[in-house]
């Protein structure tokens, strides 16, 4: 009885102190071409996802380099989205064509299209669950 | 609807115990017609690209010389099981190759390899949103060129054919079997700009063209081997809809009717509004300088097409249009058109010419050729001519064309033949005589639906003596759909 009570005490603190659920996520763009940088930006909610907010993480992949990846880790149980464009000029900018139509490639998780417009967060979500998760996505 | 309600007054004929009464048939015959008109087969559906096949002479003899390839491009593709394209202009591209060599003639069509077609085909429902067709959420949009029909023109270059569309780029097909290269970006930073779907050409072989948005326009040039010479946006004094334009040898004419874009949406006709109070403004620019540009006022019309224009001794630039009182036929007729039955709304287009002063005034003269499709002898593009071929015999509430005919604007007359009430006629283009330089040098080009046979036509006319008819028509196997816009390469 005596050595239960120090051990019980040590399971409730590991249980108390530890995340609900940690995801790593896998952001991949396997056919993106070797040049300038991928933009990826990471939302956990409709309304950052839709530019009220920040995003909850971000990354810049260095195609040029040979990069292809990137691991989000530590990522709280929820719904994400991600938006993704190809910096292929390295300017830093999603560039447009005189009319404001994107010039360089982009996409959205899922894959996910919109109409004359970005995928909105009912097709672009997500779930980061405890197993690890991977988004494949094809820049257009 | 229809066949329920036919196989009830047949029913009710027996249950009578009378024999079927003249009225029953005749009301009977009546609801079978509802269900397609005779010209229905002008917006059937191709289900597979067609093969490369001869033509069989069915007429007359092919005349020595002709030798070359008429490409045209059209609509091949309207309705799915999960939904349909509910507008002429909407459907997918079909391209068309009508070979003439050696007096033998043959027939292949390919369908443009689109996103569009292939998200519709994958769920096999037309979704997409297009000008006439408001699609639904289904639809994957994410660039203009994602909504590409590439259905309505086609140009040549080098060893391809674009399909030309309004409001996307071109496609790069193979001219040798018609298979799709991908869209074309003329440069890095205008990929994705909109190019029309009728280029005029210089005497030099420059190429230039529009695009729209709203109250802008990029205005192309591209030289003879199709690179990109330059791309300017230029500021127009209203958002008209504009799907034609026309050029002198030194001038760019953009005709902004009063059919304007008070707000985008889907479909884009929802969006326009016909405002004729407003009248009808020729922008008129330099190409030298296209900062420079001059304002002509005329009284508010609608049209789709314009013929090449010209300029005269004094100054004054002259050009003919297929002009029409109001935008019925876009926005209702072409839809009717597709439903395939009943009266189409819109009375058909009048050629009219159109004379710009140097002093400002603007005048129209509208002739009493009923017609469209004008095309004029591409070696004066630009230049001094007489003369236009159009389609016509379109009437009001069928506005199909039965026949075409020449316009002579130095002689004031017109010549045509017409083939009767079983031939849609299409656009016909001018074909030089190798070597000659007259005008009337030249023969007539283009195809028609047989009705009657149920087949495709490719016609020869004499363009000095089109009353005569054709000089020789060879027959297909099959019939396809009505197309739009096509161009000779010799």
């Amino acid at each position: 009885m005596k050595t239960l009570a120090p051990i019980a005490a040590l399971a409730a603190a590991a249980v108390v102190s530890a995340p609900a659920f940690a995801a790593d996520l896998t952001v991949a763009f396997p056919a993106a071409a070797s040049q300038g940088r991928i933009m990826v930006a990471l939302f956990d909610s409709e309304a950052n996802y839709g530019g009220e907010g920040q995003p909850a993480r971000h990354a810049v992949v260095d195609a040029a380099a040979g990069e292809t990846r990137v691991v989000f880790e530590g990522l709280p149980d929820g719904d994400y989205a991600i938006r993704a464009f190809h910096d292929l000029n390295g300017d830093g900018r999603m560039n447009t064509n005189p009319f404001g139509m994107p010039i360089e490639p982009y996409a959205f998780s899922n894959n996910a299209v919109g109409v004359m417009g970005p995928a909105t967060w009912e097709r672009a979500k997500f779930a980061a669950a405890a197993a690890a998760a991977v988004q494949t996505i094809d820049l257009k | 609807m229809t066949p329920s309600r036919r196989s009830f007054l047949m029913a009710a004929a027996a249950l009578s115990a009378a024999v079927a009464t003249p009225e029953m048939v005749r009301a009977a015959a009546a609801l079978d017609a509802a269900e397609s008109a005779d010209w229905a087969i002008a917006t059937r559906d191709v289900e597979d690209d067609v093969a490369r096949r001869a033509m069989r002479l069915v007429h007359g003899r092919a005349p020595a010389g002709l030798s070359g390839a008429l490409y045209r491009n059209g609509p091949g593709k309207f309705r799915r099981p999960g939904g349909s394209a509910t507008h002429w202009f909407d459907g997918d591209g079909l391209i068309r190759a009508f070979r003439v060599e050696d007096g033998q003639a043959t027939l292949e069509a390919r369908f443009a390899d689109t996103p569009k077609r292939r998200w519709e085909s994958e769920i096999d429902a037309v979704v997409t949103p297009g000008f006439g067709t408001k699609g639904d959420d289904r639809a994957k949009v994410g660039s203009n060129d994602d909504a590409n029909a590439a259905n309505t023109a086609v140009m040549v270059a080098g060893d391809q054919v674009w399909a030309l569309w309004e409001a996307g780029s071109p496609l790069a097909m193979e001219s040798s079997d018609l298979s799709s290269r991908g869209f074309v970006a003329l440069r890095d930073d205008l990929k994705g700009m909109p190019f029309q779907p009728h280029p005029r050409y210089d005497p030099d072989g420059t190429v230039w063209n529009v695009g729209l948005a709203g109250d802008r326009a990029v205005i192309w040039r591209l030289n003879p081997d199709r690179s990109l010479n330059d791309a300017r946006i230029v500021r127009l004094p209203r958002a008209s809809y504009m799907h034609d334009f026309t050029a002198t040898d030194r001038h760019l004419i953009l005709v902004l009717q009063p059919w304007l874009f008070e707000r985008h949406g889907a479909p884009v006709i929802s969006g326009l509004a016909w405002r004729p109070e407003q009248g009808t403004q020729v922008m008129v620019l330099d190409k030298d300088d296209l900062t420079k540009s001059r304002i002509y006022e005329l009284p508010g019309f609608f049209h789709f097409h314009l013929g090449d224009a010209w300029a005269e001794g004094d100054g004054a630039i002259r050009f003919d249009v297929a002009a029409s009182a109001d935008p019925r036929f876009a926005v209702d007729g072409a839809r009717v058109l597709v439903e395939g039955h009943g009266v189409v709304p819109g009375d058909p287009a009048r050629l009219a010419l159109i004379t710009l002063r140097p002093d400002g005034r603007a005048e129209m003269f509208t002739s009493a050729a009923v017609g469209e499709f004008p095309k004029s002898d591409p070696r004066r593009a630009g230049l001094a001519r007489s003369l236009t071929v159009h389609t016509a015999g379109e009437t009001r509430g069928r506005p199909l064309p039965t026949g075409l005919a020449v316009q002579d604007w130095t002689a004031g007359r017109s010549q045509g033949f017409d083939f009767g009430g079983h031939q849609i006629v299409e656009e016909t283009v001018f074909v030089p005589k190798p070597g000659a330089t007259a005008e009337k040098e030249a023969w007539l080009v283009g195809p028609s639906i047989n009705l009657r046979e149920g087949r495709t036509e490719l016609h020869v006319y004499d363009a000095a003596h089109v009353d005569d008819g054709p000089v020789a028509t060879w027959a297909a196997d099959i019939a396809l759909p009505a197309g739009f816009h096509g161009v000779w390469a010799g």
